[in-house]
Parts: C-alpha cells; sequence; structure tokens
C-alpha cells in the first residue's frame, strides 16, 4: 500500500492516492434527482386511490415504503460485495471503505424493513392477539441475515491494521454477500408466510393492481437513490478520517 | 395480557387505575370535566379541515411524512453543506502540513 496522501479536494472530485475517489458533480446531480424523485413518490403513495383489499384496507399503501427497504437492502449488497471484490482483487483500501459503508447503510435499511414488517403486520394479520413477532420465515431469515452483518462490523472492529482488516474482512463480505439472496428470497419461498410469493401464496406478481406498481417501481427506483446519497456521504466522511487519521474505519 | 396494576405499590396503582377509569369515561375528575363541560363547536368546517378530514383522514398521515421527509432533506442538504466546508479546511491545512515534511 503506497503510503501517500489523498492530494487535493477540487471543485469536482475528491482525489485519493493519485486518482479521483467520488465525483462531487455526478453527487450532487444524482442527490437532486432523489429529493425530487422522492417527494413525487410519497404524493404519489397517498394521494392515488388503491383497490380496497380486506384486512390491510389502507395499509396495503406499505408496499410502497416497506418492501423497497429490501430492494434497497439487497442493492447494497451488491455494492458492497463489488467493492469487497475490487479489495481483493487490486488490495486498494479505497474499495474496502466502500464496501464498509454500503453494508453499514444496507443493515440500517433492513433494520427500517423489519421494524416497519413488524408494525403493518400487527395491525393486519395479527390484530385481536398479542402477538409482535411469529417467526414468520421472512422475518427470521433476514434476522439472520442482519446478525450475519453484525459479524461483519464485529471483525472489522476486532483487526487494528487497515491493510489487513481490508483483506480479512473482504473475504468474510463475500461469505455474507452469498447468503443474502438465500436469505431474503429462496428459503422464505419455501416455506408458509404471509409474504406474497410464499408456499401457497399468490405471487406479487398476480396480485398486485396496476396504479400500486405505477407507484411500487418509482419508490424502490428513489430510495436506492436515496440510499445511495447516504453512502457517498458516508464515504466522504471515512475519506476526511483517513486523510486526518491514516485510518478509514467509521 | 397481566393486568400490569396488580403488580404496583397500592399508592401508584391507584393512581393509574383512576386515570385509566377517566380514561374510559365511568368516573369523572377535575381533568376531563374540562373537555366534558365544554361545548362541542358546531360551525361549518373550513376548507382545510374538508380536505384533511376526508378519505379516513390519510391527508393527515400524508402531512405528517411531508414533515419527516421535508426534516430529512434539510439533514442531508446541511451534511453536505459542512462536509463540503470540512474537507476544504482540511485539505488546505493537511497540505500545508505534508509540503512542510
Amino acid at each position: 500500500m503506497p503510503n501517500e496522501p489523498y492530494s487535493s479536494v477540487d471543485s469536482t472530485f475528491i482525489h485519493l492516492l493519485g486518482g479521483p475517489v467520488v465525483s462531487l458533480k455526478r453527487y450532487l446531480i444524482v442527490r437532486n434527482i432523489v429529493i425530487f424523485w422522492m417527494t413525487c413518490v410519497i404524493l404519489a403513495a397517498f394521494l392515488l386511490p388503491i383497490p380496497k383489499i380486506n384486512i390491510l384496507e389502507h395499509t396495503a399503501r406499505n408496499l410502497y415504503f416497506h418492501v423497497p427497504m429490501w430492494f434497497t437492502m439487497m442493492a447494497a449488497v451488491f455494492v458492497s460485495a463489488w467493492h469487497s471484490f475490487q479489495v481483493l482483487k487490486t488490495g486498494d483500501l479505497v474499495p474496502d471503505i466502500r464496501a464498509l459503508q454500503a453494508a453499514r447503510v444496507g443493515a440500517f435499511f433492513g433494520i427500517l424493513g423489519l421494524l416497519t414488517g413488524i408494525v403493518w403486520s400487527k395491525f393486519t394479520w395479527y390484530v385481536g392477539t398479542d402477538v409482535w413477532w411469529n417467526f414468520d420465515p421472512r422475518q427470521s431469515m433476514v434476522s439472520l441475515q442482519l446478525l450475519i452483518y453484525g459479524a461483519y462490523f464485529v471483525l472489522r472492529s476486532a483487526l487494528d491494521d487497515p491493510d489487513k482488516r481490508a483483506r480479512i474482512s473482504a473475504v468474510y463480505n463475500l461469505f455474507s454477500a452469498t447468503t443474502t439472496p438465500f436469505l431474503l428470497y429462496v428459503i422464505p419461498r419455501q416455506m408458509e408466510s404471509l409474504h406474497p410469493g410464499a408456499e401457497g401464496n399468490p405471487a406479487f406478481s398476480e396480485i398486485t393492481h396496476p396504479v400500486m406498481r405505477l407507484v411500487f417501481y418509482p419508490a424502490i427506483i428513489g430510495f436506492i437513490g436515496l440510499f445511495w446519497v447516504v453512502y457517498s456521504q458516508r464515504v466522504r466522511v471515512a475519506l476526511l478520517k483517513y486523510r486526518v487519521t491514516r485510518d478509514p474505519e467509521l | 395480557m397481566i393486568n400490569i396494576l396488580t403488580l404496583l405499590p397500592p399508592s401508584l396503582g391507584q393512581l393509574l387505575q383512576d386515570a385509566q377509569d377517566a380514561a374510559s369515561g365511568s368516573v369523572a375528575t377535575a381533568y376531563d370535566s374540562v373537555w366534558a363541560g365544554a361545548a362541542v363547536p358546531i360551525q361549518e368546517m373550513s376548507g382545510l379541515e374538508d380536505v384533511m378530514l376526508s378519505d379516513d383522514k390519510i391527508f393527515v398521515v400524508l402531512a405528517v411524512v411531508l414533515i419527516i421527509w421535508v426534516g430529512i432533506v434539510i439533514l442531508l442538504l446541511r451534511n453536505d453543506a459542512r462536509l463540503k466546508e470540512v474537507e476544504r479546511s482540511v485539505e488546505e491545512r493537511i497540505s500545508a502540513f505534508d509540503d512542510g515534511l
């Protein structure tokens, strides 16, 4: 690892170790589009009429907010795994910064998805019971996945040398990324669950009204964009920390 | 559900019991007489109320969510502004330091 500092911040780029790392111009454009886009999504989510369904009623609108949390977490896992792969390929420190921050923000969205799911199910399917958590396979598997990512953060905190930490945690991060699609999508579909597409349940594509898709798909794009904004901010803070302390861990 | 009131010390339990009775309307207390005695305002719904109370009051939720969203956006923008400031000042100071080595 070359021991040179990052060279400069000009009006459009942050440079590290001789190469541009963050494009501030692209960041600003994406950020402003995401803000406008998400405002439209929120308005549409509440203002467009939806079909009335028993049990769900207005809570069907949670589709626009709860479900994109999982798509966002999945996207974050891809970003994180990609950069961990780059760490192993090149040995650079910058992809390690990106892998960690993507995993952190992704896990945050996962926790939001879990909490919103708990509230949603309590006041629909579990109404009239004292049940908040019923070991729905999807909830259980997702909790397991979040624990796997928790171990990633703990592993990192146990290693002091930045280069060694980058390599070892990249290997583990590729493992946690590999388990994600199975725990989020494959296994829950084989078991009885409240979620669409599970054993005996119709798939999402069979039951969802076109009006709801009109908001749902843009909501996924918007939340993934929001992830990207927060993730980029954290990468910039990590670069600053690296610049000052020579250790980018954040 | 276990009645949590039975687990508390008697005086506190009584206090909570009173509050619960008052809330369910079985016992009148000084707290709710203000509301019970007050005349319910009977007037034409204003334009805003007309909108906010329609459709199962969903627009109230929309208003709340929009306030939260605007707050998050302001937070993002302020973070960016501060980040830029710190990036600049760190760069100025550390560059000078590196040059001195």
